[in-house]
């Protein structure tokens, strides 16, 4: 076996006790990077120089018994829209195309503190909206289990990194199910941590009060240990929450005896794919035989619930990218008439298609005479939906659906058309609505081998429970196989 | 619903191709119409006591970082300044 192959866990273990060196996990990883990268395209950017001199810090360090993090040592890849001090962090954007932060994001302070290796910046759709990476102004990123079809998105280059090896572990963002949905079609675990837990403090922000850096892993383990590496209040970030936050690593148990999982009855309907359903369904069975109660729920308002989430996103992106007007950083237009045009061209230049739809449809949800219709109704449904998620938690402890309505769809087959894929979504955006934590763990493959998805939802900072839940069913059905590329 | 494309994307500071500006157009109505489902609600906003924002004192922080460094991304900088177009005769 590779050490590539091997799980962020299994590695820490090997590293401290001297049986590899860091440098020799991060030269075999970018060698699988070398090896699949053709075909796969999941990175922006990489450093391979500065991630062995950062490795051999490491080793060095192991070797002079300092006390490290569990992550220490472990090659990990960054979605390119967290802030990464002095290497390029392009949202996938034309408009960033040669932008380098001048600080780092909270999350990458933190993980440069547990010491871990930096592989490079992962492919995104820009900006992270879109799902399946075909958004990215650079280039398309490939499923790893079938090359012809898409990784999903925005953060596709995460999840086809962890899934071909070419990251141990990865960070992705979520704002609609953009870390759910690609672990789910890229047959990894994805992790959408609690509004809140994570600090967003150099995330380039698309939608601020949905936004949420979190996890990619092969396996239940590995993403709990990034979790814990990542959580915690930070002055930074407003909407960080003070609290404390236990290791979900150590409180990891696969005994589900007793524990009430609800199925609502509106995420199995119409739009989820019979094969879809089939395969999480038959995983709540193989749960009810560990003890879980099984109990079918509703959640009433979730027809409703995609109108507001593309309301509030895109109301919400078109403040945030009002800062990209070629002033004081990111691209600017030649050849300008004054101010305005200026903007009007740098903006009309650098920014993608979807960004542009997203940007003038947050634009009008806003606009004078329209924000009671739309924006305001958004927010009130906002909060009928958290009230019916509080409402079903009275009585199940966790609640499980698809996390995509289908499997990972072939590239180009969904791109023409903006509903169709906003579609994607459906199963995912609840959650970001809500603020809750759901974790996406695969759970079988279609005919043609693509993986299917299944996603666990918990109540606010109960991420243990989910990921008890998903460590449970991880056990049941087999750890994480990689595909052949 | 009618929808003025050239007058949102002004508002969006942004120029739209007299070519597009019929697709943009429809791909808007078709996303309005999806939104236009939305129940009413009697119900006033509140704010969410789950997550109730905690700004910091508004003090002078030790951040360490340049004017140089600072402006680094700026895409023209003349004597520690952004330049841009003139805005005033």
């Amino acid at each position: 076996m590779n050490l590539y192959e091997y799980n962020a866990y299994e590695l820490s273990s090997m590293l401290k006790d001297k049986k590899i060196s860091s440098r020799e996990l991060t030269a075999s990883v970018f060698d699988r990077i070398e090896e699949v990268e053709p075909k796969v395209g999941a990175y922006l950017y990489t450093n391979k120089e500065a991630a062995l001199a950062k490795a051999t810090e490491i080793d060095n360090a192991i070797a002079n018994g300092e006390d490290l993090g569990r992550l220490a040592g472990i090659p990990i890849g960054i979605k390119d829209n967290i802030s990464t001090k002095g290497i390029p962090t392009t949202c996938a954007s034309k408009m960033l195309e040669n932008y380098k932060p001048v600080f780092n994001a909270t999350v990458i302070e933190k993980l440069e503190a547990e010491g871990v290796v930096m592989t490079g910046k992962l492919n995104m759709d820009e900006f992270a909206m879109g799902s399946s990476t075909e958004n990215s102004y650079f280039k398309s990123t490939k499923n790893p289990f079938n090359t012809e079809c898409v990784p999903g998105g925005s953060s596709g280059g995460s999840a086809a990194a962890v899934a071909a090896g070419e990251a141990i572990v990865a960070l992705g963002s979520d704002t609609g199910g953009s870390i759910r949905q690609p672990a789910s079609l890229c047959g990894v675990v994805g992790l959408k941590p609690t509004y809140g837990s994570v600090s967003r403090y150099g995330l380039v922000a698309f939608a601020s009060s949905l936004d949420q850096i979190g996890p990619f892993g092969k396996s239940v383990k590995d993403v709990a240990l990034l979790q814990d590496a990542i959580c915690g209040y930070d002055k930074m970030d407003a909407t960080s929450v003070n609290r404390s936050y236990s290791s979900l690593y150590d409180g990891l148990s696969e005994n589900i005896a007793g524990l009430k999982i609800g199925i609502p009855k509106e995420y199995f309907g119409e739009g989820i794919r019979p094969e879809v359903k089939a395969a999480v369904m038959n995983s709540v069975k193989e749960l009810e035989k560990k003890g879980a109660i099984v109990k079918e729920i509703s959640l009433n308002s979730t027809d409703y619930a995609l109108s507001a989430y593309y309301i509030i996103a895109c109301a919400e992106a078109s403040s945030n990218l009002a800062r990209f007007d070629g002033v004081k950083y990111g691209y600017r237009a030649q050849n300008c008439d004054g101010l305005v045009d200026m903007y009007e061209k740098t903006r009309s230049e650098g920014f993608g298609r979807e960004v542009k739809r997203r940007i003038m449809l947050g634009t009008f949800v806003l606009s004078s005479g329209y924000y009671d219709a739309y924006y305001k109704k958004a927010k009130l449904l906002q909060k009928r939906i958290l009230s019916e998620f509080n409402e079903a938690f009275n009585d199940v402890d966790v609640i499980i659906t698809p996390t995509s309505p289908f499997e990972a769809f072939k590239i180009g087959e969904r791109s023409g058309d903006p509903l169709a894929m906003y579609a994607s979504d459906i199963c995912t955006v609840t959650i970001n609505i809500a603020g809750l934590p759901a974790v996406s763990v695969p759970c079988g493959f279609s005919a043609s081998g693509l993986p299917y998805g299944m996603q666990i939802i918990g109540k606010k900072f109960d991420e243990q429970t989910i990921l008890n839940t998903a460590y449970a069913h991880e056990n049941i059905f087999g750890a994480f196989k990689m595909p052949t590329l | 619903m009618q929808i003025d494309i050239k007058r949102i994307a002004k508002l969006s500071r942004l120029r739209i191709e007299e070519s597009e500006a019929e697709n943009y157009e429809n791909e808007m109505k078709n996303i309005i119409s999806m939104v236009e489902r939305m129940p009413e609600i009697s119900d006033e906003l509140t704010i969410d006591a789950d997550n109730v924002m905690t700004l910091r004192p508004d003090e002078l922080a030790d951040v360490r970082i340049s004017r140089d460094v600072m402006l680094s991304n700026a895409p023209k900088v003349v004597a520690g300044c952004v330049v841009v177009p003139k805005t005033v005769e």
